[in-house]
C-alpha cells in the first residue's frame, strides 16, 4: 500500500527546488504572476545534481521464465549430468571451461572474458527454503525478498523507503513496475524504451493540476496523482539523454518458452540504462529483464539463444561504462525464479526445479565460485539441493553496493557472500 | 462521499465496463437494487457484433518458399480481426456482465496469441469463456481441458506416458481450480499423467486423444485414486472444498479488492456450492461489498478505454488505425488475447507508472479527436464537469481535478481528456 504524502515537497522528489517553488510548479499556489516551471529548468535540475561519480550502482537483470542452470553453469565431468538428460546435455569440448569440474554453456562467450579478468563471481545452488515451483510465487519471493510471510513490497522497494523521495532513485526498464520495486513509501519508476514526454500547453497545465497530492486520496488515487507527478519529474530528467531513443526490436521470438513473463528487448533496455548512467542519472538502483527461459520443451538451442544474449549485452553494457568512467562503480546481478529439474521430460525440455546460479559482475567483485555446488548424486525428489540462501547475497548487495544496512529490509538475515569488495 | 452513487458507480464499471450514455443518470433515479436486478436480469435478446471469418491456415509454409507471404499477411489480418471483434463487443454488448465475465475468464484461464499464433484457436477459446461465463464451473473446466489454445499454451501435446510434462497439470491445480499449495507437489506429478494422451492442431486448435500416449494406469490426486480420464479427475479438483473458495478468492480479487483479502465465510463461497458461477455472481452483486468506501481498484487500460467508448458511443474497429490502437494497448502493457503470463493481468498500481500516465493521456487524446461531442458542446461550461460525472460514471470530482478542468472547460475536447485521465477516473473508487 502506498502511504500518503506527508511532505508534499519532498514527495515530488525535488530537493533541488524550494518549496515555495513547488507551489507555484504544482499549482497550489493560485498561478497569480509567478511563472511556471519549463521542461529545460526541469532538465537543468537533474543535470545540475548528477550522481557523484564512484557511487556505486545496482543493476538487477531478472531471467523470467526458470532459468536452467545446469546448462548455464554446467557440471561437466559429472556423469550423472550425462545420465540425467542424455538429449540436453552438452558436450565437454563444446563447453568454455571455467574449473576442472565447471564450465559456461558456450553461448556466453563475453561472460567467459569477464570471468578470466576476475570479475564475474558465480554463486552456485541459490534458493531459499521449501522451494516453490510456480514461476509466480516463486518470482514473488525472489523479488519481495520474504520466503516465509507474503509480503506487499520488494527488497529494493524496502531499500527505497530508507532513501529520500525521489522518482530518479530506481528505475525499471519497460510500461510495467516490478514488484521488486514497490515500497511502501515510495516505488520505483517505471520506464519504457523510447523515453517519456511532458505534456505541454494547457493540457500540461492540467496535468500538473491533476498531479498534486491531496490529503483526501485514498491510495490508490495517491498512486494515480504520482504516476503522473513522475511523468514531470523523470520525463524532464531523462528525455534531454535519450534525444535519439532506441527503436525497439526484439532480440528473440519467444516462442517456445515465453508464458511465464520478461521483457524481450535486453540489449536496448541495457543500452538505454548505459546512456543514463553515462549521463549522471541520479539513479542508484536499475531494473531489466528477459523473459523466454520456461523451455519446457525444446530447450537447447532456445535456451543457448537466450543466454548468448543476456552475456553479449552485459559485457556490452560494461564496456560502454568503460567511456564514462563509471564502469568502477556499476555491479550486476543476474537471477531466475527457479532452475529446472534435473532429468529431462523427454520433450527435449525440463520442467519447474529448485536452486541455480547467481551472477554478480562487474569491478567491485572478487571472481570466482561462492556457495556449494549441490550434488548431483544427492538430490532432493529430483531436484538439486539449495547450498546458499539468496538473502546472503541481497543482504551483501544492500550492505557492499546500496551501502545500507539489510536487517531490516531482509527480517535480520544473517547470511552473507564474500563476493563483493568494499 | 454519496454512498448510493458510490455503488452504482461500481456496479457499472466493475460488473460491466462502465455506462452509455444516459445510463448511470437513469440508474441513479430507479435506485441500488433496480440497478443489481437489472445487471442479473439482462436482455434475453442479445445481439452480438458479427464474428470475423477466420479459417484454418493450416502450418506454416518453409521460410523461403513462396507461400509464406501471404500466409503471414492472413494471419496477421486474422489476429487484428479477432483483436477488433473482442474490442467492439465489449463496447456494444447489451448483456454486460457477461462481457465482463469473460474478459475475467480471459484473465483466469490466461492464454496468449504471442505462443498460439493462430486467431482461430483463440476465437475459439472465446466462445468457450462466453459460453460458460456465467454458467456451471465443473462443465467450464472440463471443457477448457479439451480448449487447443490451451493445450499448445501450455505444452499439453508434450505430455506423454513416456515422459509426462507437469506444465497444464501445475497450472491447472494452482491458477485455474484450487489456488497455491492446496496440494502437493506428488498430486502435480499424479494429475499430469491423467493428462497424457492428448494432441492438438496448432492451427484449427483441434484436440485429439492418441492412446499410444497414454498413461491410463490408476493415479492418486487428493487422495482419489483410480484410473480417471481429463474430464474426471477435473471433476474431482472442482467438488473440493478449496475450489469453491479459489474462485470466489480470485472474483473477489478482480471484480472488488485485490488489496484486501476476501473476507473469511463470505457468503460467495456457499452461493457457489453447485458451482453456478451466475448464483455466485448474484451473490457478490446483491451483497454489501461494492458499497463499502475502502474497496477501491485501477481499471486496467482496456477497463479503462472500453469505458470511454461505451460513454462517447465510439465503435473501435471504425477508428481511423487498427495498428495505432493495437500500439496504445502493447505501450499500456495490456493486450487482449496476449496476457503477459498464464498468471494473467497485473492489478493497481502496475498500471500506475509515469509511463502508463503519458500513455493513457497520448491514447485518450486520439480516441477523443473521433468523438461526437456535440451534446457537450452545446451545455454551458460551468456545467460541462457535472455532466461528464454523469456521462462517464464518475463518484464525484475531487477538488484538484475540479481545478484542473476549470482551466480547460471551454475546451470540450481537452476538458474530456483531463476529465478520463483524472485519478478519479483512472481509479474505480
Amino acid at each position: 500500500m502506498i502511504e500518503l504524502p506527508r511532505v508534499p515537497g519532498q514527495e515530488l522528489g525535488m530537493s533541488r527546488v524550494t518549496r515555495r517553488q513547488f507551489l507555484k510548479y504544482s499549482g497550489v499556489v493560485a498561478a497569480a504572476a509567478a511563472p511556471m516551471l519549463t521542461v529545460d529548468q526541469i532538465a537543468a535540475a537533474a543535470v545540475a545534481r548528477p550522481l557523484p561519480l564512484g557511487t556505486p550502482i545496482l543493476v538487477v537483470v531478472t531471467l523470467y521464465g526458470g532459468n536452467d542452470g545446469l546448462n548455464t553453469v554446467i557440471p561437466y565431468q559429472d556423469s550423472a549430468y550425462y545420465s540425467a538428460r542424455p538429449d540436453l546435455a552438452y558436450k565437454p569440448e563444446t563447453l568454455l571451461p571455467l574449473s576442472s569440474d565447471l564450465a559456461l554453456n558456450a553461448s556466453m562467450t563475453g561472460i567467459k572474458s569477464l570471468w578470466d579478468a576476475n570479475k564475474v563471481a558465480i554463486v552456485r545452488g541459490v534458493g531459499y527454503p521449501k522451494p516453490d515451483r510456480s514461476h509466480f510465487s516463486s518470482m514473488s519471493i525472489w523479488q519481495t525478498g520474504s520466503p516465509g510471510a507474503h509480503l506487499n513490497t520488494g527488497w529494493l522497494g524496502r531499500w527505497l523507503d530508507t532513501q529520500t523521495i525521489d522518482p530518479m532513485t530506481a528505475i525499471s526498464l519497460g510500461g510495467v513496475l516490478p514488484p521488486l520495486l514497490v515500497g511502501a513509501k515510495q516505488s520505483g519508476s517505471a520506464l519504457p524504451l523510447g523515453g517519456l514526454s511532458i505534456p505541454r500547453g494547457v493540457i500540461g497545465t492540467a496535468c500538473q493540476r491533476l498531479s498534486v497530492p491531496s490529503f483526501s486520496d485514498n491510495p490508490l488515487m495517491a498512486a494515480a496523482a504520482t504516476s503522473m507527478r513522475n511523468l514531470f519529474n523523470v520525463s524532464g530528467s531523462v528525455q534531454p539523454i535519450l534525444a535519439k531513443p532506441a527503436p525497439i526490436a526484439e532480440d528473440l521470438p519467444t516462442i517456445s518458452g515465453g508464458n511465464a513473463g520478461g521483457d524481450t528487448n535486453l540489449s536496448q533496455q541495457l543500452d538505454v540504462v548505459a546512456k543514463l548512467i553515462a549521463a549522471g542519472s541520479p539513479t542508484r538502483a536499475w531494473s531489466v529483464s528477459l523473459g523466454g527461459f520456461d523451455t519446457h520443451a525444446n530447450e537447447a538451442n532456445a535456451q543457448a539463444l537466450l543466454l548468448g544474449t543476456v552475456s553479449k549485452s552485459i559485457t556490452t553494457f560494461l564496456s560502454q561504462m568503460k567511456a564514462s568512467g563509471r564502469s568502477k562503480d556499476i555491479t550486476v546481478l543476474v537471477y531466475s525464479e527457479f532452475g529446472r529439474r534435473v532429468k529431462a521430460n523427454g520433450s527435449d525440455g525440463t520442467d519447474h526445479g529448485t536452486s541455480g546460479p547467481v551472477f554478480l559482475i562487474g569491478d567491485r567483485v572478487t571472481g570466482g565460485f561462492y556457495g556449494d555446488q549441490p550434488s548431483l548424486s544427492k538430490l532432493i525428489d529430483g531436484d538439486l539441493a539449495v547450498t546458499t540462501d539468496f538473502r546472503d547475497v541481497y543482504s551483501s548487495v544492500l550492505e557492499k553496493v546500496l551501502g545500507a544496512p539489510s536487517e531490516k529490509i531482509l527480517a535480520n538475515w544473517k547470511g552473507r557472500v564474500t563476493a563483493l569488495k568494499g | 462521499m454519496d454512498i448510493q452513487r458510490l455503488e452504482i458507480a461500481r456496479l457499472f464499471h466493475r460488473t460491466g465496463f462502465g455506462p452509455k450514455p444516459g445510463e448511470f443518470a437513469q440508474a441513479l433515479r430507479a435506485g441500488v437494487a433496480s440497478t443489481r436486478s437489472k445487471i442479473l436480469s439482462p436482455p434475453s435478446t442479445v445481439s452480438f457484433v458479427t464474428p470475423p471469418v477466420l479459417t484454418d491456415l493450416g502450418p506454416r509454409p518453409a521460410p523461403n518458399s513462396p507461400d509464406v507471404v501471404d500466409f503471414s499477411q492472413q494471419l496477421r489480418y486474422q489476429n487484428q480481426q479477432l483483436f477488433l471483434w473482442w474490442l467492439d463487443e465489449m463496447v456494444t454488448s447489451p448483456h454486460t456482465l457477461q462481457e465482463k465475465m469473460t474478459w475475467f475468464w480471459h484473465g483466469h484461464w490466461a492464454t496468449s496469441v504471442g505462443k498460439v499464433n493462430y486467431a482461430l484457436p483463440m476465437f475459439n477459446q472465446n466462445v468457450t469463456m462466453r459460453k460458460y461465463a456465467l454458467g456451471n464451473f465443473t462443465e467450464f473446466s472440463k471443457t477448457m481441458f479439451s480448449d487447443g489454445a490451451l493445450q499448445v499454451w501450455l505444452d499439453g501435446q508434450e505430455n506423454t506416458v513416456k515422459a509426462p510434462n507437469e506444465n497444464f497439470s501445475r497450472e491447472m491445480m494452482e491458477l485455474f481450480v484450487l489456488g497455491v499449495n492446496r496440494y502437493t507437489e506428488t498430486d502435480v506429478k499424479e494429475l499430469a499423467r491423467a493428462f497424457t494422451g492428448y494432441q492438438v492442431s496448432r492451427s484449427s486448435g483441434l484436440v485429439t486423444f492418441n492412446a499410444r500416449r497414454r498413461d491410463s494406469a490408476p493415479v492418486t490426486v487428493l487422495s482419489k485414486t483410480a484410473a480417471m480420464s481429463p474430464e474426471e479427475v477435473i471433476a474431482h479438483l472442482v467438488a473440493q472444498n478449496n475450489s469453491a473458495l479459489f474462485i470466489a478468492e480470485r472474483i473477489w480479487y478482480r471484480f472488488v479488492s485485490s488489496q484486501e483479502p476476501l473476507p473469511q465465510d463470505h457468503p460467495m463461497v456457499k452461493a457457489f456450492a453447485n458451482r453456478d458461477i451466475y448464483a455466485l455472481m448474484k451473490s457478490l452483486i446483491e451483497s454489501s461489498a461494492l458499497s463499502q468506501e475502502q474497496y477501491s481498484m485501477v481499471k486496467s487500460p482496456v477497463e479503462w478505454f472500453i469505458g470511454i467508448c461505451r460513454a462517447l458511443t465510439i465503435t473501435p474497429s471504425q477508428l481511423p488505425s487498427p495498428t495505432k490502437l493495437a500500439g496504445y494497448f502493447e505501450k499500456l502493457s495490456q493486450v487482449p488475447f496476449s496476457p503477459p503470463n498464464v498468471g494473467g493481468w497485473p492489478v493497481d498500481q502496475a498500471w500506475l507508472s509515469s509511463a502508463s500516465a503519458q500513455y493513457r493521456l497520448s491514447f485518450a487524446t486520439s480516441i477523443i479527436a473521433e468523438a461526437n461531442l456535440s451534446e457537450l458542446t452545446s451545455i454551458s461550461s460551468v456545467r460541462r464537469p457535472a455532466y461528464l460525472a454523469d456521462l462517464l460514471g464518475v463518484v464525484e470530482w475531487s477538488s484538484r481535478t475540479s481545478y484542473a478542468m476549470r482551466g480547460v472547460r471551454d475546451n470540450p475536447q481537452k476538458l474530456l481528456v483531463t476529465a478520463v485521465c483524472s485519478p478519479e477516473y483512472v481509479v474505480s473508487l
